[in-house]
């Protein structure tokens, strides 16, 4: 690793980052990675420190122990919070200047009975996020909702910080035989629903799925329900499984798991529609993705989603199936208002677009960390929609 | 375009928006009111789902988690051997007999611990039960919803009062306990945004069936899912009049919280003499409490920030308390 700076004898100021699990394809995982080539871009001299590492992502980061030898007088460390960790443990105990990456702790309510390993963690990273915002010089939040449990466990100094993504993953070359499958599926007719997201109770998928009950009965009976994501909880999995066929919906509703770039970009280009009812996001990528992709999208306005959606969805109130039903109908049968909300997607995605977030967090860690060395340099690039 | 020219055009956006989700709304109303999607069916899908979670969810019958229990408490050493794949079988037994001394000997201590723990258990649960036994003859049951002497007399003397007081509050009304859904019918007319729900089983079905937004829900449990300032009116008929205080000021309370300024609640009850007569029903005598006399009702919601009306019919047998939600409302 170079230490010291071509041009002088003094060593290059390191912001560092730890995180829990460095995993591909994971929301803090790959904001993690982006975070890091742009602190580097900045000047910064900057590692990820992992407990545990994807074998896909091996040569990407270092174990948590091996930072002690690399430790140098000056470093700002930052840790990646959205679960308990034996990380934050360790954080809580050292004395460099710590900075919270805050991408929210579901409440263990919303796990409830279905997960109560899950609501375990979340309970054990409340008191961990209690901890740590009291020794934190800095606690960098999603959205404003996040800001607030930043501000609520005690953190004296907060910056709003969208989480960085590469929307692009979205529009990239979809992998063909998914959309060949797809296309097949599409000439049959019937609406594509789709949301991403992982398969837990906090995510409410099965409110889609009685959604979707509703709108094959009052408008399409050949609608589909798409749900992409990792199925961790296989009580939740289960039930909705069970559930979707007590309602005649085995075949409609469709259960993908944890899938690559290019089936994903598979799914967002057939889809009809993006549907979010969950009840919990303390930022909610997805949602930016179908604007990206020119999915019009429909939302419960729940926790942080009117925030990241501003005014490019249809946000209800409530999940009740007749008017989730009523409103997909509207935004599938209305030309114009399908066409306002891509057009309004559209900016919202230059909202929330890397360089304009890569800046934000530059400007958040140059308050706590001093000026980046390579100051003035840009190095975070970005394809426009 | 221009910083300026943008902030305007998504302003008419976000109006434009607000026109479609009310439009929406309207939508969904009519779809009710056609039967195509009774409300009743939505009702049911969260039951149907309950169906398949865990006890808790269910409703978390300590019978059912202790079955669970009981279910899960045997750890078998023994995996299963089956394999899709040539010779799996084989390489399984070959591994599981390699480990099940191992195995074998911590799953043997994890079940013990299981075991002890499911007969604690199943005594806790005894022990409950004796309890709960004991507790219930000396418990107070919950209020009942009462019909009104006035009921089956014809036209109920106190509808074009409540009507016009209804008539123009600042948001929706909720009628509790609405049965039929009559008084509802009678607010819809006059273009008051009204909807009513009615815990007896059984009530609401044919306004229901009409197109009438009506739930079958506690009254309690309903206001509490009610954001605050949320309502315009609330009307309750034969809903507190035998409640013992507690649970009356508890009702009153949230029913406060839940009334925007100016928002107005109206009560209808029966006469307290009324109650002791012979025309009064079988929960006169049965339930914990009785109606308060008219007077009473300024002592009881004027601290809440009411400004109240009281009304006597004219057979004196039940009354009716009009009561406005002030502006700023005063210290408890």
């Amino acid at each position: 690793m170079n230490e010291r700076l071509e041009r002088g004898a003094l060593p290059v100021p390191a912001v560092h980052q730890f995180v829990p699990a460095l995993i591909p394809r994971d929301a803090t995982g790959s904001h993690t990675l982006l975070l890091r080539d742009v602190l580097r871009s900045a000047g910064w001299r900057s590692e990820i420190f992992a407990e545990a590492t994807h074998d896909d992502l091996a040569n990407e980061s270092l174990r948590v122990e091996e930072y002690e030898a690399r430790a140098r007088p000056g470093d700002v460390l930052i840790y990646q919070f959205s679960t308990s960790s034996m990380v934050a443990d360790l954080l809580a105990g050292r004395t460099e200047p710590l900075v919270l990456d805050y991408h929210n702790i579901t409440s263990p309510e919303l796990y409830g009975e279905w997960d109560p390993p899950a609501a375990a963690r979340s309970a054990e990273a409340r008191r961990q996020l209690a901890v740590l915002a009291r020794r934190a010089v800095l606690g960098m939040a999603d959205s404003e909702f996040n800001e607030r449990d930043l501000v609520a466990a005690g953190c004296r100094r907060t910056a709003v910080v969208p989480v960085l993504v590469d929307l692009e993953r979205a529009v990239q070359d979809a992998d063909t035989r998914t959309a060949a499958r797809l296309a097949r599926a599409r000439a049959g007719g019937g609406a594509n629903w789709l949301f991403v997201g992982r398969v837990v109770p906090p995510k409410a998928q099965h409110r889609l799925v009685e959604a979707l009950w509703a709108y094959r009965r009052l408008y399409d009976p050949s609608a589909r329900l798409h749900l992409v994501g990792a199925m961790p909880s296989r009580r939740y999995m289960s039930a909705l499984r069970r559930y979707a066929a007590d309602l005649g919906l085995a075949t409609a509703v469709r259960l993908y798991g944890e899938v690559s770039d290019a089936v994903l970009a598979a799914v967002y280009s057939s889809a009809d529609v993006y549907v979010s009812l969950s009840e919990h996001e303390g930022y909610g990528i997805p949602l930016v993705e179908a604007a990206r992709a020119g999915v019009p999208v429909v939302a419960l306005g729940a926790a942080a989603i009117p925030e990241t959606l501003g005014d490019a969805g249809l946000l209800v109130g409530t999940s009740e199936p007749a008017l989730v039903a009523a409103a997909v109908h509207r935004v599938l049968t209305d030309e114009a208002l399908r066409h306002s909300l891509v057009v309004a997607g559209q900016r919202r995605v230059k909202h929330h677009s890397l360089a304009a977030a890569s800046a934000m967090a530059v400007r958040a860690l140059t308050a706590v960390a001093g000026p980046p060395p390579g100051a003035g340099r840009s190095g975070v690039t970005e394809r426009q929609p | 375009m221009t910083e300026t020219e943008q902030a305007g055009s998504e302003e008419e956006h976000r109006v434009y928006l607000a026109r479609v989700m009310a439009e929406i709304d309207e939508e969904v109303r009519r779809r009710r009111a056609s039967g195509d999607l009774p409300a009743r069916l939505e009702r049911e899908l969260d039951e149907l789902f309950l169906a398949h979670s865990p006890v808790a969810g269910r409703g978390g019958a300590l019978e059912d988690a202790l079955e669970m229990v009981d279910a899960s408490a045997f750890i078998d050493p023994a995996v299963p051997v089956a394999s899709k794949r040539a010779g799996g079988a084989v390489v399984k037994k070959s591994l599981r007999t390699l480990n099940l001394w191992y195995i074998g000997f911590v799953t043997h201590q994890v079940s013990q611990f299981a075991a002890a723990t499911s007969r604690a258990l199943h005594l806790v649960e005894e022990r409950l039960v004796e309890i709960a036994r004991e507790l219930d003859a000396q418990r107070v049951p919950p209020a009942p919803v009462v019909d009104l002497p006035s009921e089956d007399a014809g036209p109920r003397w106190w509808l074009s009062d409540a009507l016009g007081a209804l008539s123009a509050v600042p948001g929706r009304v909720l009628h509790a306990a609405a049965g039929d859904g009559s008084f509802v019918r009678s607010l819809c007319a006059q273009g008051v945004d009204a909807y009513g729900i009615d815990p007896r089983p059984g009530r609401i079905g044919a306004g229901e069936r009409e197109g009438l937004d009506l739930r079958e829900e506690d009254v309690a449990v309903h206001l509490r899912a009610v954001a605050p300032a949320e309502l315009g009116g609330v009307v309750l008929t034969g809903v507190v009049d035998a409640m013992v205080h507690g649970e009356r000021r508890q009702l009153l309370e949230l029913v406060a919280d839940r009334l925007a300024p100016e928002g107005v609640l109206v009560i209808v009850s029966w006469a307290p003499s009324a109650w002791a007569g012979d025309a009064a029903p079988p929960e006169a005598d049965l339930a914990p409490g009785r109606p308060l006399r008219p007077a009473t009702w300024a002592h009881l919601l004027g601290p809440m920030g009411f400004t109240v009306d009281v009304q006597t019919g004219p057979s004196g047998t039940d009354y009716t308390v009009t009561a406005v939600r002030r502006r700023a409302r005063s210290p408890r």
